[in-house]
């Protein structure tokens, strides 16, 4: 053993290393101290100790934002946890043909953001598909306002996170499904267990770490959205910005030539803050259940 | 230890954080003697930097610079353009780091981020030798209001007129040779073309985030006050005539959609036949030709839509030096030259823009008699406007103030606040992003 050097590992890490210390702990670092400061996009800036975060209290900007996005990720993480599993138990039947399904339902994910977007915003624009076939059935009179509304713009919004992000989740869950031991499953046919029994009392236990997986996964999604309401709203986050989410007002308030750093910095603080509590509060919740 | 090895990693990173972070709160751009003339040495290399010029008009732009390059032996020009799109953000790195390029064409709004932090040589000091010799309309629209100087000097002009689609004019019964000339009539025939459209088509596009605030000003609503923080559109004829912007949304004159969406939505809007009035500038006329030629055709074109003030705006792009720049003589020459009279004619001739110079202006082809094409009236009608059209907007309106402004407007045009409420929480929003930059 005495040939080894205590540095070989770092060097094989240095790499990824350096990649990470570059990429993001120097600018999470520059984040938080910028936090504390009054900078601008073009640089300068003072210290002004807690003022950013005092200021974040009073702007009801930055609450709205963060009404919205707990909303976003209070209905997409449900959906997002159970919709990718349903349709994994579906496509992981091996019939004819279901490979084309995998592959449809998949290929959402690989599609761009703003591709996305547009095709969504021509389907649910006043005179888009969605609003054609509502007024074509009358189930509406007038054409429903998806894009003109907030909160419909919101729900919208959600709709498009769910829709990419099924396919990939439903990938996850396949590879979850497959460690599933056929045995298990033949032993509770045997006992005469239906198939929604052998759903909930043998599979769905022994997916639970990745249904785990899957919630903290999208629970820090949710919490990062932006480009689907931005695409869908033209950059507007709906009339009066009534739509936005927290990475909307980061991006507004701390870009462009006007753009105060040091304040978008202090938002971006209680983002990080924000979703790596929802991520431990996840675990703990699931580590929790599994002891008792 | 692995204890020990953590916490000298901790150390490290807190230690590049903090050096990164005294990067982060660095001055941006050294400043020279704020406002002195600059030095009249010329030669060596410059960077001119331009707003989505390629590839248009890049024949024009690489003879201009030869030209110049010949008559100035021992210069060099490398020309950068860059795309509209992502301007900002590239702008704001470059700025940041102190990287901004010689000559740096910008609009004012854009300029004037920057200029807040005196980063542009004073063009009334550094350039008072030629600034007789542009439209006086076009060298006050760089000027910051309740500040000295002038931080650029201007280079191509449009002025906006009314274009509209005569087979939807004829559709509505209304007159294809009379386009609508004030603000009540554009609405009144926007509604009659929406009425006749059934929803196939509309009359017009609100594009409220391009036009209500500079709406505004053509009907001599004061926007801002002289200290140049105080907005003071919310005065009884703004609410006025928010009231009737927000009667035509409820009464389907606009598209349903059309609230949150931007001019290039609008434009999207004529050339694909679903509006019948389009009030922009007349360069647009070559897109509207290369997109969308059955448009193109039955497009007329009209003098600029005003108030009872008649007064009429312009749209400026100029031409900034930056004081860090290392050879600011040439850029300083280089940005005279590529503003002169004779180069800005010759740019107006390819592309329906005007020059900001005013012998440019007295050329015949700006009369354009006997030319009955849409641009040639475009050209024509543009060109008398901008004798006395101003720049209306002040520099201070950037896209900050404008989120927050139209934000309010298109809650007024839901019926979500009353127009008197959204106009004064509009000035109480922009007041706080112009007091925070300023």
């Amino acid at each position: 053993m005495t040939g080894r050097r205590w540095y070989v590992p770092w060097l094989f890490l240095l790499p990824a290393l350096a990649v990470a210390v570059c990429f993001f702990i120097v600018p999470f670092a520059n984040t938080a101290v910028l936090s504390f400061t009054n900078a601008s996009t073009l640089g300068g800036g003072t210290f002004t100790g807690g003022h950013n975060y005092a200021r974040l209290l009073h702007d009801d900007q930055f609450w709205q934002s963060v009404r919205n996005t707990l909303l976003y990720t209070a209905i997409v993480v449900p959906c997002l946890v159970v919709l990718p599993l349903l349709l994994a138990v579906l496509v992981q039947k091996r019939i004819a043909g279901i490979g084309f399904f995998r592959a449809v339902f998949y290929s959402p994910v690989v599609a761009s953001m703003v591709v996305a977007g547009l095709i969504w915003s021509w389907l649910l624009s006043s005179d888009g598909l969605v609003n054609s076939v509502l007024r074509g059935l009358h189930l509406v009179a007038a054409p429903v306002p998806f894009l003109t509304d907030a909160r419909l713009l919101l729900f919208s919004a959600m709709a498009m996170t769910v829709w990419k992000g099924l396919g990939y989740y439903m990938v996850v869950y396949l590879a979850a499904l497959a460690n599933v031991p056929r045995s298990l499953l033949e032993a509770a046919e045997v006992d005469g267990a239906g198939a929604p029994r052998r759903f909930f009392h043998v599979t769905l236990p022994l997916v639970r770490p990745t249904m785990v997986l899957v919630a903290t996964l999208a629970a820090i999604g949710s919490a990062k959205v932006f480009a689907e309401v931005y695409t869908l709203s033209d950059g507007s986050a709906g009339p009066g910005g009534e739509a936005r989410t927290l990475v909307y007002t980061i991006r507004e308030v701390g870009l462009g030539l006007g753009g105060e750093a040091g304040y978008a910095s202090a938002m971006s603080i209680v983002l990080f803050l924000g979703t790596l509590g929802l991520s431990v509060a996840v675990t703990r919740l699931n580590s929790r259940e599994e002891r008792a | 230890m692995p204890s020990s090895r953590g916490i000298r990693l901790a150390a490290a990173v807190v230690t590049v954080a903090l050096a990164t972070s005294a990067c982060g709160l660095g001055s941006s751009g050294s400043s020279t003697d704020a406002g002195a003339p600059a030095p009249a040495k010329v030669g060596g290399t410059i960077t001119l930097e331009t707003l989505q010029l390629k590839p248009t008009f890049t024949d024009y732009m690489t003879g201009v610079i030869a030209a110049y390059e010949k008559e100035h032996p021992g210069t060099e020009v490398n020309w950068v353009d860059i795309p509209f799109q992502g301007a900002q953000e590239k702008l704001t790195a470059d700025a940041a780091a102190g990287n901004l390029p010689d000559v740096v064409n910008l609009n004012p709004q854009f300029g004037q981020a920057l200029e807040a932090k005196g980063l542009f040589v004073d063009m009334d000091r550094a350039a008072a030798d030629v600034k007789p010799t542009y439209v006086p309309g076009a060298w006050s629209a760089f000027q910051v209001p309740g500040q000295q100087g002038s931080f650029a000097l201007p280079w191509y002009l449009t002025s906006e007129v009314t274009m509209y689609n005569k087979d939807l004019f004829a559709k509505a019964g209304l007159d294809p040779q009379k386009p609508p000339a004030t603000f009540d009539e554009l609405l009144a025939d926007g509604a009659k073309l929406s009425a006749a459209g059934k929803g196939a088509f509309f009359g017009i596009h609100p594009a409220l985030e391009n036009r209500f605030v500079t709406d505004l000003a053509k009907q001599g609503v004061p926007l801002l006050d002289a200290s140049g923080k105080k907005w003071t559109f919310n005065t009884p004829e703004a609410v006025a005539y928010l009231q009737k912007l927000v009667d035509a949304y409820k009464g389907g004159v606009y598209p349903q959609d059309s609230l949150t969406q931007n001019h290039s939505k609008e434009n999207e809007a004529y050339q694909s036949g679903r509006i019948g009035l389009l009030p922009s500038g007349p360069n647009f006329l070559a897109t509207i030709k290369k997109n969308a030629a059955d448009i193109a055709a039955d497009t007329g074109v009209g003098p600029q839509i005003t108030g009872p003030a008649g007064a009429t705006n312009m749209s400026v792009m100029g031409l900034l030096v930056p004081k860090a720049g290392k050879n600011q003589g040439t850029a300083l020459d280089f940005a005279k030259y590529l503003s002169n009279a004779q180069n800005q004619l010759a740019f107006s001739k390819i592309v329906t823009i005007l020059p900001s110079t005013l012998e440019s202006l007295k050329d015949p082809y700006f009369k354009a008699e006997g030319d009955t094409t849409p641009e040639g009236t475009a050209r024509r009608i543009s060109a008398e406007q901008i004798a006395k059209a101003k720049n209306l907007v002040p520099v201070q309106y950037d896209s900050r103030v404008t989120a927050a402004v139209i934000g309010k407007v298109q809650l007024a045009l839901q019926g979500k606040l009353s127009p008197q409420a959204a106009l004064d929480q509009a000035v109480e929003e922009a007041d706080k992003i112009t007091g925070a930059a300023g």
